[in-house]
């Protein structure tokens, strides 16, 4: 009955973690670094939240299909196939992700006084050193805020996953898809019920996050 | 015999609508010299020039006869090999770590634990600065003149070859401000390292620096005694 | 005063005439057709439309199930054809059909295909149990016909547990299609009428025999406000110029 959320929190938490980490380190390069063509580079990785999941389900299957640009050497090298996979919906929630986690690690970043790095840095510590102990910490409320909400988004992920997951329960089947398939039997109580489970979790999160945004001011 | 401090920098910074092109050229043969110029003029920019903390600096900084910065030969060093020490107008203290943890953290890279020498530092610069009662403190907690104390220990922990103070005083209240500055003509003497300092008053040049540069729109108008 | 801009005045005299011009088509028949039938039903809609004056067809076409779910919700539907007598049946057990309306109007056959760049080619359904078949797809069985006359034929063959790992099931018998002729897959049950649709990207491997005839009934939805329209329409499928063209795209007499 409940194996759909089990796989969703798996997915979503594998998802996090990997926009997460992608996320982080874009946020804090695009925070420090000023060049040519930067608003374009952001306009670019805000794209995955703007554009519509079947225009990003359909990219991907580009990419990664089993005849795909990158898809077809992991086929033919490894005997990879992302399609039908759960690793797969795991790609599908991160590119949805990714945007959230960034633009709030980019922000939180921003706000962290520029001068305690430099006095890190007249200090004797090194760029990776800076990261870590300083800005870090001083931005980890915003960032984690920004993963609580990419969790939930993650959580819901449903457009491009089912185009590359596609519907296996058990395997690939999460919360969203099992609702949709529930309502496409005509089985509303399951529907219903599923439903119900995903709200409540999605409520939490966003409680939680918020308390973490107000904290922070 | 080598000047304590020998600069010539040029740099251009860019805002949205203006730019401003400082253009600073002087020498100083005394241990404590005062940069003087309304705000605006350039002084914190020097600092920053010469700390490397600005982008496209050209020219030269010599400390002591140690290039840190010669455009002619090359030589660029970053800022965490320069050996300067900073002090911000405002301290910027590290407000997540402690008191001890800000002074260690110009000795000990990754937050390792401090050895012997770093820790035997440590305390003798807790002692020096007078900040037993706080070494567990985290800034928030610190009174203004406490907290100029451990900016200055903190800059002054890896012994660097010269400081720099960015208006030290101007954010205090009159009362205060008298009161540190004297606290801070102190300190100096005692720790005997070749310092500049940044202020827009002029009392303060009187109390702490031997000689003085003028300032004005990025560049340099008068160099004189204290 | 005039203070509005001139082309407001033009833009809202053309508006209204377009909107006029859509409450007036009342002439619009909205048959929901399973998604096996797309371009055999969209030829049926064309040829209807010419040889009735005035009269427009509007198509929804989605796995069988799907739709009678639409049907259920209130969605305005004329005439529903669907791709097995299951989903008809449920939609009859829920009060949703015009009574005697309903009419069987043609049949099907199930096929096993591989993508057109497959090396190997099942003989026997046993086959599909072999290593080199590590992904089957078929509609989803719970709402998608083709996955449950799949599921019987397979269990008819013994082989439901062998084979129960392999599954990929795509929300249309299309969709089944669509992963085969893209080789996502490396086998997938459609109707033969499916199959003829993407003959440069798959090959059929094997008629597949079901317990069950595939048999497509259709009916006029109970809540039809175009009841004249859509009995004319089901009589057009039925009649000799409706078979004739669902013949020339594979499918056989009811």
């Amino acid at each position: 009955m409940l194996a759909p959320l089990w796989l969703t929190l798996k997915i979503a938490l594998l998802a996090t973690l990997l926009a997460g980490a992608v996320g982080i380190a874009l946020g804090w390069w695009m925070a420090q670094r000023r060049f040519a063509g930067k608003n374009f580079v952001d306009a670019l990785l805000m794209l995955p939240m703007v554009l519509p999941p079947t225009v990003l389900g359909y990219y991907l299957i580009v990419v990664i299909g089993r005849n795909g640009v990158l898809g077809q050497y992991l086929d033919r090298w490894f005997g990879i196939n992302l399609m039908f996979t759960w690793q797969g919906a795991v790609i599908a929630a991160s590119l949805v992700s990714l945007p959230l986690i960034y633009k709030a690690a980019r922000a939180a970043f921003e706000d962290v006084d520029r001068r305690f790095l430099h006095a890190a840095r007249t200090l004797g510590a090194g760029e990776a050193e800076i990261f870590l102990r300083i800005a870090l910490p001083l931005a980890v409320r915003g960032i984690a805020a920004g993963l609580m909400l990419a969790f939930a988004r993650a959580m819901g992920e449903f457009g491009a996953t089912l185009m590359i997951a596609g519907n296996l329960p058990g395997k690939t089947q999460t919360l969203s898809i099992a609702i949709y398939d529930a309502v496409q039997a005509g089985n509303d109580a399951q529907a219903l019920w599923l439903t119900l489970v995903i709200s409540v979790v999605c409520v939490v999160v966003l409680v939680v996050s918020g308390r973490m945004l107000q904290a922070r001011h | 015999m080598n000047a304590v401090l020998d600069l010539h920098v040029q740099t251009t910074l860019h805002s949205p609508g203006r730019s401003f092109a400082l253009d600073a050229r002087f020498v100083s043969q005394t241990a404590r010299t005062a940069l003087i110029g309304a705000s605006g003029s350039g002084k914190s920019t020097v600092l920053m020039a010469i700390a490397g903390l600005a982008p496209q600096v050209r020219g030269h900084v010599r400390v002591a006869g140690r290039a840190l910065l010669d455009t002619a030969n090359g030589i660029d060093l970053p800022a965490r090999e320069r050996q300067v020490g900073l002090v911000f107008q405002d301290y910027a203290l590290f407000p997540h770590l402690t008191v001890e943890q800000n002074l260690a953290f110009g000795l000990c890279r990754h937050g390792k634990r401090p050895g012997e020498a770093e820790q035997a530092r440590i305390d003798a610069l807790v002692q020096q600065f007078d900040l037993q009662a706080l070494r567990r403190a985290l800034p928030r907690y610190l009174s203004g003149g406490q907290r100029q104390r451990v900016a200055l220990a903190r800059a002054l922990a890896p012994r660097p070859q010269l400081l720099l103070l960015d208006e030290p005083l101007s954010a205090l209240d009159t009362q205060l401000r008298i009161r540190l500055r004297a606290e801070l003509a102190e300190m100096l003497e005692r720790v005997q390292v070749p310092t500049l300092l940044v202020t827009h008053d002029p009392s303060d040049v009187e109390a702490l620096a031997q000689s003085v540069v003028e300032i004005d729109a990025g560049r340099v108008r008068l160099k004189s005694a204290a | 005063m005039h203070a509005c801009p001139r082309w407001l005045g033009k833009a809202t005299l053309i508006a209204a005439l377009s909107l006029g011009s859509v409450v007036v088509h009342a002439q619009e028949v909205v048959v929901s057709a399973a998604a096996s039938l797309t371009n055999a039903f969209q030829a049926v809609g064309q040829a209807f439309e010419k040889t009735r004056p005035g009269a427009k067809v509007t198509f929804n076409f989605a796995a069988s199930g799907p739709l009678l779910a639409q049907i259920q919700q209130g969605a305005p539907v004329d005439v529903f054809a669907s791709a097995d007598q299951e989903t008809m049946d449920r939609a009859a057990k829920a009060n949703l059909l015009a009574p005697g309306s309903r009419a069987d109007f043609a049949r099907n056959t199930l096929v096993l295909i591989v993508p057109a760049s497959a090396s190997a080619v099942p003989q026997k359904l046993v086959d599909l149990t072999g290593a080199s078949y590590k992904r089957i797809s078929t509609g989803t069985p719970s709402s998608v016909p083709v996955g449950r006359y799949t599921m019987a034929s397979v269990k008819d063959a013994g082989l439901t547990s062998a084979l129960e790992p392999k599954w990929i099931y795509g929300e249309s018998v299309r969709q089944v299609l669509n992963y085969v002729a893209r080789a996502e897959v490396d086998a997938g049950f459609v109707y033969r009428t499916d199959a003829l649709i993407e003959k440069d990207k798959t090959r059929i491997a094997l008629t597949v025999p079901t317990a069950t005839p595939v048999s497509y009934p259709i009916a006029q939805v109970a809540t039809s406000k175009n009841a004249a329209w859509a009995k004319d329409f089901i009589a057009f499928v039925r009649s000799d110029a409706g078979q004739q063209i669902l013949d020339g795209f594979g499918f056989s007499k009811p």
